[in-house]
């Protein structure tokens, strides 16, 4: 793995939702990131924050959430530790993309996205705790 | 986000420009439900500026259209950009709501038969 080209690191609370999508957008305008890329990069940091700040981080004080950004010639990858009790994202099942408008519900669209915007997501549980996700998204 | 409101024909255009995001979905879910409760319930979003939508963005517009056909009306989408429309059809939403490419076609739409 390359050297991080940009890293942050921020308590796990709405207030700081705006610090870690201002960091992502700061860091594709400084990789040249096409317009893609900068979708997908956004869209993945906001909807894996906001399930930290919303469910990861519900109980208790917020922890940290540290993400890096890694940019090379073919991909950009990004990886966002916490240390909130365990949750697998990869395994977490998809939400109900077929009910009328009345019965639709919407819980679990955000990390549905992210895995299909980004082109590879991997987890791995963190030591001593918490959690580490692996998003990739290949350069057009 | 920017919101701006206009009447066309009896319908409410809704132009939403820049983002609706976390930080941004309930601002519009308090608008568009604010004008269903004054009796605009025919609407049509104007989404020719809207450059971005994540799930909470989906959230609310999903909230909107639910809240305006209880009250016999509609919210239709116009002129959405292509990485928003991509985002609307990963999740299901363009089998759910209805959109045109322009807002006049959506505006006119309102006057067809059901």
């Amino acid at each position: 793995m390359t050297v991080a080209i940009a890293t942050v690191v921020h308590a796990g609370t709405r207030e700081n939702l705006p610090r870690f999508l201002h960091f992502i957008e700061a860091t594709c305008a400084r990789i040249e990131a096409d317009a893609d890329t900068k979708y997908a990069l956004h869209l993945a940091m906001e909807e894996v924050c906001t399930n930290l700040i919303v469910h990861g981080y519900r109980k208790g004080a917020a922890g940290p959430i540290e993400v890096a950004v890694y940019d090379e010639c073919e991909k950009v990858t990004i990886v966002i530790r916490d240390r909130a009790p365990p949750f697998d994202p990869v395994r977490a099942p998809s939400p109900d993309l077929t009910s009328d408008v009345e019965h639709r519900p919407t819980g679990g669209l955000g990390l549905y996205l992210v895995k299909k915007v980004m082109d590879e997501v991997d987890y791995v549980p963190d030591t001593p705790s918490g959690n580490v996700l692996t998003l990739v998204k290949r350069k057009s | 986000m920017e919101i701006e409101l206009r009447l066309s024909g009896g319908i409410t255009v809704v132009g939403i420009r820049g983002s609706v995001d976390g930080l941004t979905a309930d601002d519009l879910m308090r608008t568009l439900s604010a004008r269903v409760s004054e009796g605009a319930v025919r609407l049509v979003a104007d989404c020719s500026a809207l450059d971005y939508t994540s799930s909470a963005g989906l959230r609310s517009l999903l909230g909107a259209v639910k809240l305006a056909r209880q009250h016999g009306g509609d919210l239709r989408l116009a002129a959405i950009q292509p990485p928003v429309l991509r985002v609307l059809d990963l999740s299901g939403f363009t089998g759910i709501l209805k959109y045109y490419p322009d807002v006049e076609t959506a505006v006119v739409s309102f006057a067809e038969p059901a």
